[in-house]
């Protein structure tokens, strides 16, 4: 998919005007709060959020209640003695097993904790480090800005795959990249990072400049505020709005690349279980073993279409548009 | 032959005789032993038996698919599966084994069989005349006669750096090849036009006479190709269209990683030769998705497969399409740990890893007892020795009982190697495997057996050609490696010299390109595989490598596990025959129906 | 207006250079197979290898090895040579571009013949049944992965495998001179899975920016001068509407343009995206820095025709 393009986004200026007796008006975060619980979708897509955090984190004893075998066991004896080949949804599995034994319902289960682990702290890291560096630019100005600009302009010019392919084969291997990433999770989350931040840098940084003529901002420098005052009194407050709206954006877009990159085997290693790496072993048997890839990509396909209706609907409470 | 058999296909090669008189299909396995000529078409089990039969169609295309290219087109270099498929179709050695017959070597280029003097020193042999090169575009060469002096130059061409053959040394002990790289060899000499004489530098002419089917023997003229010999890389490998081909075919068109193509030669003459050639052309598609091929092969109409298939694809044959898939037998396979590095350095962890290795997940892996069987030993059932070994059953040895692993056994050895526990304390093992289905299989079986044993096991998995000629391959790399892909080999001709001293032999540990993968050097084994490789007698020779067998079971010298069956799939109106010494189709036999 | 797009043109070249020395480096520290002892056989003497990795200059410092290759990309347009298969880099990429086009333009005239009008009629009859299931919809496919989608695709529809067999399956595709209509064939199902996910993207964008377009005033200075609605909307707010969507279909081109490595993948078409896919995985040094520098070029010139074309529609842009 291309870059991301963010809906227009304008941030709030100023209080509303309070009205003195009868009638209280609601502060922002209070309209922000009544428009997200009507809309029943995005609340259902939280609730099923919520949930799979939960699963997730409570994997282990998800499995056990269901009495599914741990993730990693093979069992042989679910294999087809004839061929080796795996077998269906039983008694037994739930989901079937996948061409080594191992049960997929477990396996779908404990991918639920490598895909969210791995986009909440990808997204994070992102974010943190998408926001600091735009602010940075757009605020100091001058070289500094020109220097990050240019480095922004670099990496966004990187085909993002393969530039995701190529830092996570080379970071993988012994002791990982300069000595401190280790191979596996580590390594995923670090080149999702590095790939995605200069996105959220580019528009922080043109958020930021277009604050930074804003008339607050001025009136604020002329009182003689500090700059750190500026930045977390007047700047960073208006940014809450275009950063969350961001982060919901890019959350799922990232749960899709970790799953790319471990399709395309340069993500987590086996045989720590990943939904992206399961479909990857389908791939060459699907059309006899058909469930080991379907599971695995439904369950991708309902937490990402989970977090994007919850995106929405965030950006909807904050900014609704002109309803006729 | 090499043993890189990751990735379905470059498979190394080699022969295969069978001395048990049998014809090496399925049946072996199944235990049957078939033959007339009235079932040809049906071996033991259903399947197809691979075996040329009577009335074969002449002319039609053959398409093969495959999706793993070659690595020498050259046949001074030519050494892995795919390779050999066209250097046998498009030139002719010396001496090569036909389809069904993989323990006799006939005479191709040469007239008569090798004559080995007494003292096992001198190796003289004659050529057939009439013989001519056939090319695509004509040149000086084109129609001329094959002579004595092309195969010399053959042999000085292999140590010439663009060339580089990887097993002259250690079949062809050539007196004055020690200083030649690429130049004159003073020790080949050819009296005459049709007739060429090896002067060897020790008593090695029994093995170097039966080494005379490799492609190294393919005549090569000198004039013709000595100018593209000083290049770098040598057109007359990356270029192979421009080959002097003798064969009866000859390659028209390479497109690197994409497609080669063969037509018949016309300067082929059938007269001089006992191939029946009946294709009028195989075109070959070098990037084709294994997993797609297979289900092509199955619906299609005059395809068949280069690689090896997958496990899903055997299946779908196996059970639908009996009379189209064809299993031989061909060369071991076993794992290969560190033996000179901690902790696998003390044989007790040795052998509590064999138990805990689960075997026969590793078969189900790799597509099930059709694909081969269970290992106990290292020789496998078509080289002589394998009974002497032990045959099926093994040498007793407790930690290779049971083919699903023993804990129990490995906890016993666990705590004679120190381990008061049975188990270890999180040391760390390194281990390194290939990314493609199924060796990505076994090398996770592999770590959970490692694992078991309480070692941390560090494990990374790569693709073939970096694992092997970076890490595996490299001997000061695998000094940090515990577990380095697997092993496996396939005999270049069918002799126990052949098999067991490329993986175990101190002396074939190199610095690049080391075939000995668990680093083994134990000098009582070496002195024994010294003596035996002198040995005349069949008997004395079977029975005395059959010995060191079992000596590399006792010392766990690599934990054997399989013995393969490699399975080929045609299309139903290819009439497929299969060279048994190889395990892959002979083009130059195969027809359609 | 000339300095502007001179100047764009000038940081182009700058960028490329960039990309490919950050290639270079990241890619250079990928355990690669040593090609020297790809090229040598069994048991070859080091003093071989050694003679090997000279010829090849793999042993020159890392500067020296970038210089040589960016004086040959510049002044002879050779890429190298692949160190797998020894073959020319760009006459691999070449061959196999007709590939990658093919499924880029294909794709990409069935989302835009399906995004637009959905899109629009979306927005026109806002909150209707017809709107939620559609943009539903969108999102579902949205969030699929389209490598998954591609083998459901298949298991589905494939005629060699598929329960119900309508299209070609996974690797069927021949070039369009070879045979035009297997060539088109082949492409159905691969350009329905790839247009799938951009289609949702494009109606769901398209359908936003109509609807706050609708909103504004001069929407209802239109309306309320009497013209008829049909002109108001494609006339007036589709025109509008559209533009943000030029600038990302401008991205997405170049985007695709340097291959869609996980549809390829899937279907097996030799593109150049499955190309770079095995360079990076064989760590084939060559070969990954021809695609990613080919598959940059791509992406930055969409970049700056897409900038130039603001700069036109835009002055403010031009001194920026």
């Amino acid at each position: 998919m291309s870059s991301v393009v963010p809906a227009a986004v304008t941030p709030p200026g100023g209080d509303p005007p309070a009205a003195a007796g009868a009638i209280a008006a609601r502060s922002p975060l209070e309209l922000f709060w009544r428009r997200l619980r009507a809309d029943r979708v995005a609340l259902g897509a939280l609730i099923f959020i919520g949930l799979l955090v939960l699963v997730a984190v409570l994997a282990p004893l998800v499995v056990k209640l269901a009495g599914a075998p741990a993730p990693n066991v093979r069992s042989t004896d679910a294999l087809d003695p004839t061929f080796g080949s795996a077998t269906g949804p039983s008694a037994d599995h739930l989901f079937g097993v996948d061409n080594l034994g191992r049960d997929v319902f477990s396996r779908v289960i404990y991918g639920a904790r490598v895909s969210l682990e791995v986009a909440i702290l990808a997204t994070g890291s992102a974010v943190v480090a998408g926001v600091v560096v735009g602010m940075l630019a757009a605020y100091h100005g001058g070289w500094v800005d020109t220097v990050i600009s240019r480095t922004l302009d670099v990496l966004l010019a990187f085909p993002i795959l393969l530039l995701g392919i190529g830092l996570a084969s080379a970071c993988s291997l012994g002791d990982g990249c300069l000595g401190l990433i280790q191979p596996g999770l580590g390594v995923v989350v670090v080149v999702i990072a590095i790939a995605t931040f200069p996105y959220i840098a580019r528009i922080i940084r043109g958020q930021v400049l277009s604050l930074r003529e804003k008339e607050f901002v001025e009136a604020a420098r002329s009182l003689g505020a500090s700059d750190r005052r500026i930045i977390f009194r007047q700047i960073l407050p208006n940014l809450v709005a275009p950063i969350i709206v961001y982060t919901t954006l890019v959350l799922p877009q990232n749960i899709l690349f970790e799953a790319a990159l471990s399709f395309l085997g340069v993500g987590v290693q086996p045989p720590q279980a990943s939904w992206g790496q399961m479909i990857s072993d389908a791939s060459a048997e699907f059309e006899d073993a058909w469930w080991f890839m379907f599971f695995p990509g439904a369950a991708l396909v309902l937490t990402v279409l989970a977090f994007n209706l919850v995106g929405e609907g965030l950006e909807d409470a904050l900014h609704p548009k002109a309803r006729k | 032959m090499n043993d890189l058999r990751l990735r379905r296909a470059r498979r190394p090669l080699p022969s295969r005789p069978l001395l048990l008189g049998c014809v090496a299909t399925v049946a072996l396995v199944l235990g049957a032993c078939g033959g007339s000529s009235s079932d040809k078409k049906v071996a033991a089990g259903g399947f197809a038996s691979g075996l040329p039969t009577d009335g074969q169609k002449r002319g039609g295309t053959l398409k093969l698919l495959g999706s793993e290219g070659f690595f020498h087109l050259d046949p001074g270099g030519s050494y892995f599966q795919l390779d050999y498929m066209v250097t046998y179709a498009t030139q002719r050695p010396l001496y090569y084994f036909k389809p069904d017959d993989p323990k006799t070597a006939v005479p191709d280029l040469a007239d008569g069989p090798p004559q080995v003097s007494a003292d096992n020193k001198t190796v003289t042999v004659k050529i057939k005349s009439g013989i001519r090169y056939g090319t695509n575009k004509k040149t000086a060469i084109t129609g001329k006669e094959v002579t004595a002096a092309d195969v010399k130059y053959a042999f000085e061409r292999g140590l010439n750096p663009s060339v580089a053959n990887g097993y002259e040394g250690v079949y062809f002990p050539l007196v004055g090849a020690d200083k030649a790289k690429g130049g004159p060899i003073s020790g080949i000499t050819t009296p005459d036009a049709h007739t060429i004489v090896f002067k060897l530098t020790k008593p090695f002419g029994a093995t170097t006479a039966r080494a005379l089917v490799m492609p190294l023997t393919v005549p090569v003229p000198k004039s013709y190709v000595a100018p593209l010999d000083a290049k770098q890389p040598n057109p007359y490998d990356a270029q192979p269209e421009r080959q002097a081909f003798t064969g009866p075919y000859m390659i028209s068109d390479y497109k690197a990683g994409k497609t080669i193509t063969l037509v018949r030669n016309p300067q082929w003459d059938p007269k001089t030769d006992f191939k029946p050639a009946y294709l009028d052309r195989i075109e070959w598609t070098i990037d084709a998705d294994p997993n797609v091929a297979g289900r092509q092969i199955f619906s299609g109409t005059g395809l068949a497969n280069a690689d090896t298939p997958t496990a899903g694809a055997v299946k779908r044959f196996a059970t639908r399409a009996k009379d189209r898939i064809t299993f031989t037998p061909l060369g071991n396979r076993f794992v290969g740990v560190n033996t000179q590095r901690k902790p696998f350095s003390d044989i007790n962890v040795r052998k509590a890893f064999a138990a805990a290795l689960d075997r026969r997940a590793m078969l189900l892996a790799r597509g099930g007892p059709l694909v081969g069987q269970l290992a106990t030993h290292f020789l496998p059932p078509t080289i002589p020795g394998y009974d002497e070994a032990g045959g099926a059953k093994g040498t007793g040895a407790d930690y290779l009982a049971n083919p699903s692993g023993d804990p129990a056994v490995a906890a016993k050895y666990m705590k004679l190697a120190g381990f008061p526990s049975g188990k270890a304390n999180g040391e760390k093992v390194v281990m390194l495997g290939e990314n493609d289905s199924p060796a990505k299989e076994t090398a996770q079986i592999t770590r959970d057996a490692i694992a078991s044993l309480g070692f941390d096991v560090s494990f990374r998995l790569l693709d073939q050609s970096t694992l092997y000629s970076k890490f595996c391959g490299v001997r000061t790399e695998l000094e940090k490696i515990d577990v380095c892909g697997f092993a496996g080999w396939l005999p270049d001709f069918s002799d126990p010299y052949a098999m067991l001293t490329a993986n175990f032999y101190g002396k074939s540990i190199t610095a690049v390109n080391n075939s000995n993968a668990s680093l083994f050097d134990d000098p009582a084994v070496n002195a024994a595989m010294d003596k035996a490789a002198l040995i005349a007698d069949a008997g004395d020779r079977a029975k005395a490598w059959g010995a060191i067998d079992r000596r590399l079971v006792d010392k766990v010298a690599a934990v054997p596990f399989l013995f393969d069956n490699v399975a080929n799939i045609a299309s139903k109106n290819v009439q497929g025959v299969v060279g048994q010494w190889i395990a892959s189709w002979d083009l130059a036999y195969t027809s359609l129906k | 207006m000339a300095r502007y797009i001179l100047r764009r043109i000038g940081w182009t070249v700058v960028l490329l250079a960039l990309v490919s020395a950050v290639t270079f480096v990241i890619f250079y520290a990928l355990p690669s197979a040593d090609p020297a002892v790809l090229r040598a056989g069994r048991q070859a003497s080091p003093e071989l290898v050694a003679q090997i990795r000279a010829r090849l200059g793999l042993d020159d410092p890392l500067v020296v090895q970038y210089w040589t290759y960016m004086k040959d990309v510049v002044l002879h347009f050779d890429f190298g040579f692949s160190y797998q298969s020894g073959e020319s880099v760009r006459a691999a990429i070449v061959s196999r571009l007709p590939a990658t086009i093919s499924m880029t333009v294909g794709a990409l005239v069935i989302w835009l013949a399906t995004a637009l009008p959905i899109g629009v009629i979306s927005a026109i009859r806002r909150r209707s049944l017809l709107d939620r299931v559609t943009m539903t919809g969108a999102l579902l496919a949205i969030s699929a992965p389209v490598y998954w989608l591609a083998l459901v695709a298949l298991y589905l529809f494939a005629s060699d495998i598929g329960v119900i067999p309508i299209f070609d399956g996974a690797n069927t595709y021949v070039g369009i001179t070879q045979d035009p209509v297997q060539w088109f064939a082949s492409l159905l199902l691969p350009w329905l899975v790839l247009a799938a996910g951009f289609s949702a993207f494009y109606a769901r964008l398209l359908r936003a920016n109509l609807v706050e377009v609708m909103g504004e005033d001069y929407i209802r200075t239109a309306r309320a001068k009497g013209l008829p609605e049909r002109r108001v909307v494609w006339r007036h707010g589709v025109r509008a509407a559209i533009t943000p969507i030029v600038t990302v279909l401008g991205l997405d081109i170049g985007v695709l343009l340097g291959g869609s490595i996980l549809t390829e993948s899937v279907f097996n078409i030799p593109g150049v995206g499955r190309y770079a896919y095995d360079a990076i995985r064989t760590a084939d040094l060559p070969a990954i820095q021809g695609t990613v520098l080919f598959a940059a070029f791509f992406i930055v010139v969409a970049n700056l025709v897409v900038d130039i074309a603001y700069a036109f529609l835009d002055p403010r842009v031009r001194y920026g």
